[in-house]
């Protein structure tokens, strides 16, 4: 291999290195969950530095050529898609460790088993956007959820952790195999794994059909079950039955990796395997895409209003959210210009960033609030908040107001961006945007709800102090600085925004 | 005249109360003293710099003046962009002012959280000036939803005891209007990225402003534009959040409320939705006619019944601010110049009234009208000054209210006769609802209600009297000198006229 090729998967190999280490170092010195929480959260930072220097990144950032570098024979490349989410997924896994330890000790939670499994879950994120073939696309999509189920029962003396893992696990692995099923009739049809074949051999299908032309039976197939299975993984509506009760019941830590790590994992698997290989058939599955952009927002978002716990309010809202980054998706494979698909997908990732901040934010502020055992999630608990810790309640408040999407904050500008787009394609996008700005605001009623708890109830009599440690004051620092830079610094919009576009070019290049 | 170089004075004035808000959060928050001083400070300085504004304004001529822009966001051609004309001018000034008497007015009133209380203060009067001097389209929307969150914060956590309904309520309707607004903005700006190629100066409120849209998209975006402007107003029948959030609203909130919020809606209509979509407005115009009589009407009579005091003067506002729109849509000079300067006096004179009812409020903890009477012998000088107000809001001559009100029926009626003689016909009923609440709480024997008060019923203080003080030399100059208002804004009115095809409209008088 040469020097690239190294360069090129060198983040993935640090992660899984990382993750054998943390197993290591647990052996050697048990309880000893500082030291494999700073040495995890270096760890990370260290294949974050390298993915830098891999890029390919915006301007002259990165090593690697813009066009990518490919590995293995053209099934691992390493593109600005491939760098911007795996910047992504090691954001998600750096919040998440240092979230984690204020919640796991006080419940005799170990701190190495987790690390270790979620190091290995985030390799198979990374592995999913990496992907250009079939074969490794399910490799990764199955590293990435198996340790997902590991996660979500990690409480395992707790009925509903692990009443939620369980369900995870049935509909998980369901899905899985429907997924599978899928990816045995498209390369049933088509004869190859290879997604740059099966996009050629769909673009030649395509650009000779005729009007009115059917698909084949077996395609049909493939499309019907490869749509389902995606739909289960990233919650979408009428497939979401497993989140709630998953989320609600895993740790706290757990339900913030899982309502974004998984999610935009199963994105970047849609943007490997939708736009990259079935691209060419977007006029025959967008339709489906709209429709479930459409019942996901909506639904997600009037099945948060009526809830009292803030676990199972954000776990509806994380679908609510699916809804809206689908639209991007929806964007890209309704439009006819170019250009207009990709500020499509360039949209879709930009969201991702932004959500990953502001959602793990709020879930680190409900742990946080948890931190002392017995506090349970529900809203009752945040009463009085903006007074007992007035720090804790203004970065919820923050990211409470970005899930909202009011500006200045980064998830006005991702919505922004989504909406741009779709207006953008104009006809039926045009009205979905509508869709999405109404649902907004039917979702800043619950969402503001707990804003009204933290500061416009009282807290009840026996409330306890809150405390908060020290992992979790940088994590929030770096989600809360997230949720506002991104937003309200130009030239971190603009790197964001520019590695974004790169991404979708890349994708749009293939 | 005075030269400012080239110092930044509208980013000095929209900005210098975010920085004070920075101060003040560093401020200790147990000194409330300090705080309150403080507070009241920089909103002098802020006010100090609009009257600095004023004075280096040059009248008379066409456009906006101290313009600064710089990039933001290039990809989109989104800039950073203020400027000021007359009409912002003497809005921005309003805003100022109105913004140090509410924080002086709260000194004694609010005790609890006053660290957070002064910086949700000085935020919102971020966001209302911002709204005044942005000439960018998304930077506007964003200045637009700033307002949004300090005004929610200060019902909902000092309100009354319906607090958090009316603060919802609040945000909802308004947040409904202005998302659907976003996508106007950004379907315009999409508009004309399609028709001229480029993004640059897609946002750019100066360059949209000649822009000749589409008729269908005129409409749409005209509808969106128009209801987010109405619910603000607010307009029957998009009014129904208002008397609620007024009752709820702590006195200087509601000060700020009436005085400034509700004009944003009417600055709204004259700025943006007249100039950018000329066609749609001249197709809608009957109808938002319609619509201000209604509400002039419905407003003076559900006032009539109202037993509250804050109530009563809620529902005055809904009649009051339909002559603003009535006065806007007749596209008529005068009529357009009254608007704007019953906008002013409304903001000077309902606020004083609002003040006027917390002084009541302050001492009784009630504004149940049929509890009061007798204040005049127990309370002389309040008496007389809420006798002003009152005289004032029901458009006695020589004082403020009358000029507006007058210009606006004069322009009326050159248009449409008819019109003017319904809206002409409310000014009887003001007078009765005014006039009879006035006798109800004022004359007659003192109720047992105020007697059972004993020594605690006390004429109105100092502070209170340094918070009215200023608003009656308003009433008394605007209402004697309107030429003060009509120089600034009779430029700016000829050019917006003149876009719409009205230039040469029916001069009367002047």
């Amino acid at each position: 291999m040469t020097g690239n090729e190294w360069l090129a998967i060198a983040p993935f190999l640090a992660i899984v290195g990382l993750a054998i280490l943390t197993v290591i170092i647990d052996i050697i010195w048990p309880d000893h969950d500082e030291l494999i929480g700073t040495v995890a959260v270096l760890g990370v930072l260290t294949a974050m530095a390298l993915t830098v220097v891999a890029g390919p990144l915006p301007g002259p950032i990165g090593a690697l050529p813009s066009s990518g570098q490919e590995i293995f024979g053209g099934v691992y490349v390493r593109d600005g898609l491939t760098s911007f989410l795996d910047l992504i997924f090691m954001s998600i896994a750096l919040l998440t460790l240092l979230f984690a330890p204020d919640y796991l000790r006080p419940r005799g939670l170990p701190m190495g088993e987790f690390s270790a499994t979620l190091l290995f879950a985030i390799s198979g994120a990374m592995l999913l956007g990496a992907a250009r073939d079939l074969l490794i696309l399910f490799l990764g999509l199955e590293l990435m959820v198996l340790p997902g189920y590991m996660l979500a029962g990690y409480a395992k003396r707790d009925g509903l952790s692990t009443e939620g893992a369980i369900k995870y696990f049935l509909l998980g692995s369901f899905s899985s195999a429907i997924f599978l099923f899928g990816l045995a009739f498209t390369f049933g049809y088509l004869g190859t794994t290879r997604i740059a074949e099966i996009g050629k051999a769909l673009a030649t299908y395509a650009s000779g059909e005729q009007v009115g032309h059917t698909l084949p039976a077996a395609l049909v197939m493939g499309l019907a079950f490869l749509t389902t299975g995606v739909a289960f993984k990233i919650a979408a509506v009428p497939f979401h039955y497993w989140t709630p009760d998953a989320y609600q019941g895993s740790p706290t830590p757990v339900t913030g990796y899982l309502s974004v790590g998984p999610k935009v994992g199963a994105f970047a698997l849609i943007l490997r395997l939708f736009v990259e290989a079935l691209g060419p058939l977007r006029g025959d599955w967008v339709i489906f895409i709209g429709i479930l952009a459409v019942l996901t927002m909506t639904l997600g978002n009037l099945s948060a209003l009526g809830q009292d716990n803030v676990k199972r309010m954000l776990a509806y809202s994380s679908i609510a959210h699916t809804g809206y980054i689908l639209l991007g998706l929806a964007v890209y494979a309704g439009a006819s210009d170019p250009h207009v698909q990709e500020t499509g997908l360039q949209a879709v990732l930009f969201y991702s960033a932004t959500y990953a901040f502001m959602n793990l934010g709020a879930f680190a502020c409900v742990a946080a609030l948890q931190r002392r055992p017995g506090v349970t999630s529900q809203i009752a608990s945040f009463a009085g908040l903006g007074r007992r810790a007035p720090l804790l309640g203004a970065l919820m408040t923050l990211f409470l107001l970005s899930l909202t999407g009011i500006p200045p904050t980064a998830g006005f500008f991702g919505k922004a961006l989504i909406l741009l787009s779709a207006v953008q394609a104009g006809g039926w996008l045009a009205v979905l945007a509508v869709i999405m700005m109404l649902n907004a605001a039917a979702a800043a009623f619950y969402y503001l709800r707990i804003v009204v708890f933290m500061y416009m109830r009282d807290a009840p009599a026996n409330a306890r102090e809150v405390t908060v440690g020290a992992f979790t004051k940088v994590g929030l620092a770096l989600a809360a600085i997230g949720t506002i830079a991104i937003g309200l610094v130009p030239p971190i919009t603009t790197v964001v925004y520019d590695a974004a576009l790169k991404a979708a070019a890349a994708l749009m290049r293939a | 005249m005075i030269d400012l170089g080239g110092f930044p004075i509208l980013s000095a004035i929209v900005f210098g109360p975010l920085i004070g808000a920075v101060v003040l959060a560093i401020l200790p928050r147990e000194n409330k003293v300090l705080l309150r001083r403080v507070a009241l400070l920089i909103s002098l300085i802020v006010f100090g710099l609009s009257l600095l504004l004023v004075i280096a304004f040059k009248p008379g001529t066409d456009g906006f003046q101290f313009q600064e822009r710089a990039s933001w966001i290039p990809a989109f051609g989104i800039n950073y962009h203020l400027g000021v004309d007359g009409i912002s001018l003497i809005l921005v000034v309003l805003t100022t002012t109105l913004t140090w008497i509410s924080i002086l007015a709260s000194f004694s009133p609010i005790h609890d959280r006053v660290k957070e209380y002064m910086i949700s203060f000085l935020v919102l009067e971020v966001g209302m000036l911002g709204v005044f001097l942005a000439l960018d389209l998304f930077l506007f929307y964003i200045f637009w939803e700033v307002v949004l969150v300090p005004m929610y914060l200060i019902i909902g956590i000092w309100g009354g005891p319906n607090r958090i309904y009316a603060t919802i309520k609040f945000v909802l309707y308004t947040l409904i209007g202005s998302l659907l607004m976003l996508v106007a903005i950004l379907a315009t700006a999409f508009s004309y990225q399609a028709a001229t190629g480029t993004w640059t100066g897609a946002f750019d409120y100066l360059t949209l402003r000649g822009f000749g849209f589409d008729g269908t998209l005129q409409v749409l975006a005209f509808l969106a534009f128009f209801l987010a402007f109405a619910i603000k107003v607010p307009m029957w029948p998009f009014h129904t959040w208002l008397p609620d959030a007024h009752v709820e609203a702590p006195t200087a909130g509601s000060v700020i409320l009436a005085g400034v919020l509700l004009k944003l809606g009417g600055y709204g209509f004259i700025r943006f939705a007249l100039p950018l979509f000329p066609q749609a407005a001249q197709q809608l115009a009957g109808l938002i006619i319609v619509l201000s009589l209604i509400a002039i009407i419905y407003g003076a009579i559900v006032a009539m019944v109202q037993p509250d005091l804050k109530k009563l003067v809620a529902y005055s506002s809904v009649s009051h601010m339909g002559f603003v729109t009535l006065g806007i849509f007749i596209f008529q000079q005068q009529g357009m110049q009254g608007a704007i300067l019953q906008m002013v006096n409304h903001g000077v004179i309902t606020g004083a009234l609002f003040l006027c009812v917390g002084v009541v409020y302050e001492r009784t903890h009630d504004r149940t009208i049929a509890k009061m009477g007798g204040l005049a012998g127990r309370t002389p000088v309040y008496a007389m000054l809420f006798g002003f107000f009152m005289l004032a809001s029901l458009g006695l001559p020589g004082l403020s209210g009358f000029v507006g009100e007058f210009l606006v029926f004069l322009g009326t009626f050159a248009i449409s006769p008819i019109a003017a003689l319904i809206a002409t016909f409310v000014i009887i009923i003001g007078a009765a609802y005014l006039m009879w609440m006035y006798q109800r709480v004022v004359f007659g024997e003192l109720s047992e209600f105020l007697a059972s008060l004993g020594h605690h019923l006390t004429d109105i203080t100092r502070v209170e009297l340094l918070t009215l003080t200023p608003l009656v030399a308003l009433t008394l100059l605007f209402g004697l000198f309107p030429g003060l208002v009509l120089d600034l804004v009779s430029h700016p009115v000829d050019q917006i006229l003149a876009g719409l095809g009205h230039g040469a409209a029916v001069a009367v008088g002047r």
